[in-house]
């Protein structure tokens, strides 16, 4: 073997094993530094996926009419999405300390963002957006629809940013079941059924499906209280704890704009 | 310096390989994803010779790490250990294969990128049961390791095609590519 070819092993040896010794906050770093490079060919494919998508609409109808139409229906997502947390927090008008925190929690500094694809990582529930540092988003802000709770930012490079899903298995969010006391930790399963499981129940939980659950907003979590969670599909008792399970609010399949909590007004 | 073009060629198509997977929609009925990145290593990984190819595949680990990357209480959940073990082992065995077949073969490339992506995925799903716990083997869980591995079986001659004449151009001293030939 010659020289050069052994040297260059070495040289991998050293680099496979300092690749494997990186710390967290350096690979966090690397990360957000591949967002980045793949940034630009993100933003220009989904431009593409959208330009071929809207090819027979853009011959139907005009251009002015469609960016319109586009502008509206943004922003009704967006008053819906405020709406839905105001709603919410307007039924806890029995805990008066829920009703002094009633603006702080409800009214949400909304930053709109367009879904550029899901993450291929089979194990994992993530989605890419087009908003990142550069519009004031950090990690761990929530991320919703109109419909409810999204998830929240998981890494953000300049101007993309990854969110973890409500669906996987290490997006725990405090839950409150509606109607009654009952709460919870929800979290997504590896199981790829796109279903929450809502832990930490009491056994005795009279729950019935259907039944509306929503963030519960315990202090120091990321999550404002009263965002629409899910709604109950099944409960069962365990050994411990009661589990329901439930269907998601908003349709994780179907996302194409979302909005991200960036603070309160 | 052809090589190194080649090898600079193929180290970025590794992050376009990530962004158009991501942008690719799941398959239904079981919203099984198209993973790209393990076709475009195993062609790599063949066509370089050994030393570069090795360095390909230390690359390619850093990619899937970083973008399979969580950070949990401040700690990376699987680390980059995984992958670049991964896939030198994989380099190493699929230069052997290229050795055994006396040149790379568009079958070979097929078939190494449809064993990589379903090692790669169940050994994903592996390390996530002893991180957290639990082992839901269920058909689902199957079908999610299968289509994808299917689906690389389907695409690697595609990127085959598309890729083989870079290689008598740029790089000289690689495995004598065979280009397709349907007809045999």
């Amino acid at each position: 073997m010659k020289k050069l070819q052994i040297a260059s092993l070495v040289v991998l040896a050293v680099l496979a094993i300092a690749v494997c010794l990186l710390e967290s906050d350096t690979l966090t770093r690397l990360q957000s530094g591949l967002l980045g490079v793949i940034s630009p060919i993100s933003r220009s494919g989904n431009a593409v996926k959208s330009s071929i998508g809207s090819l027979g609409k853009d011959l139907l109808s005009l251009d002015q009419l469609q960016t319109e139409y586009e502008r509206i229906l943004s922003e009704n997502r967006k008053l819906r999405a405020e709406n839905n947390g105001l709603r919410d927090l307007q039924q806890d008008n029995d805990h008066l300390r829920q009703v002094l925190s009633y603006r702080e929690h409800s009214s949400f500094r909304l930053v709109p963002a367009l879904v550029l694809g899901h993450d291929a990582g089979v194990w994992w529930n993530k989605i890419k957006i087009n908003r990142g540092s550069a519009d004031g988003i950090a990690p761990d802000m929530p991320v919703i629809t109109d419909k409810g709770l999204v998830g929240k930012i998981s890494s953000v490079s300049s101007n993309l940013s990854e969110v973890l899903l409500v669906t996987d298995e290490n997006c725990k969010v405090a839950a409150k079941v509606e109607g009654t006391k009952e709460q919870g930790i929800s979290a997504g399963s590896r199981d790829p059924g796109g279903e929450l499981r809502l832990t930490f129940l009491s056994k005795l939980a009279d729950l019935q499906p259907g039944q509306k659950v929503y963030t519960a907003g315990v202090s120091g979590g990321i999550f404002p209280s009263g965002i629409a969670l899910g709604t109950v599909k099944s409960f069962h008792a365990r050994e411990l704890d009661g589990e329901a399970i439930l269907e998601p609010a908003a349709d994780l399949g179907m996302l194409e704009e979302v909005f991200i909590v960036t603070g309160a007004k | 310096m052809r090589q190194g073009i080649l090898f600079i060629i193929l180290l970025l198509l590794l992050p376009i390989a990530v962004a158009i997977q991501d942008l690719l929609p799941a398959i239904p009925p079981f919203q099984a994803r198209i993973l790209l990145l393990p076709v475009v290593f195993c062609f790599g990984v063949m066509a370089l010779p050994l030393v570069p190819a090795l360095f390909f595949a230390l690359a390619t680990a850093l990619v899937q790490g970083l973008v399979l990357l969580q950070i949990q209480s401040g700690q990376a959940e699987l680390g980059l250990t995984v992958p670049v073990v991964f896939f030198l082992v994989w380099a190493i065995g699929l230069q052997m294969t290229s050795e055994a077949t006396q040149g790379m073969r568009w079958e070979v490339h097929a078939l190494g990128s449809a064993v990589v992506t379903m090692t790669l995925l169940s050994v994903e799903f592996l390390m996530l049961c002893v991180r957290r716990g639990g082992f839901p083997l269920e058909m689902l869980v199957l079908q999610r390791i299968l289509i994808p591995s299917v689906t690389s079986l389907l695409i690697a001659p595609l990127l085959y095609f598309a890729l083989c004449n870079l290689v008598p151009v740029f790089n000289e001293e690689s495995h004598p590519v065979q280009k397709p030939n349907f007809s045999r």
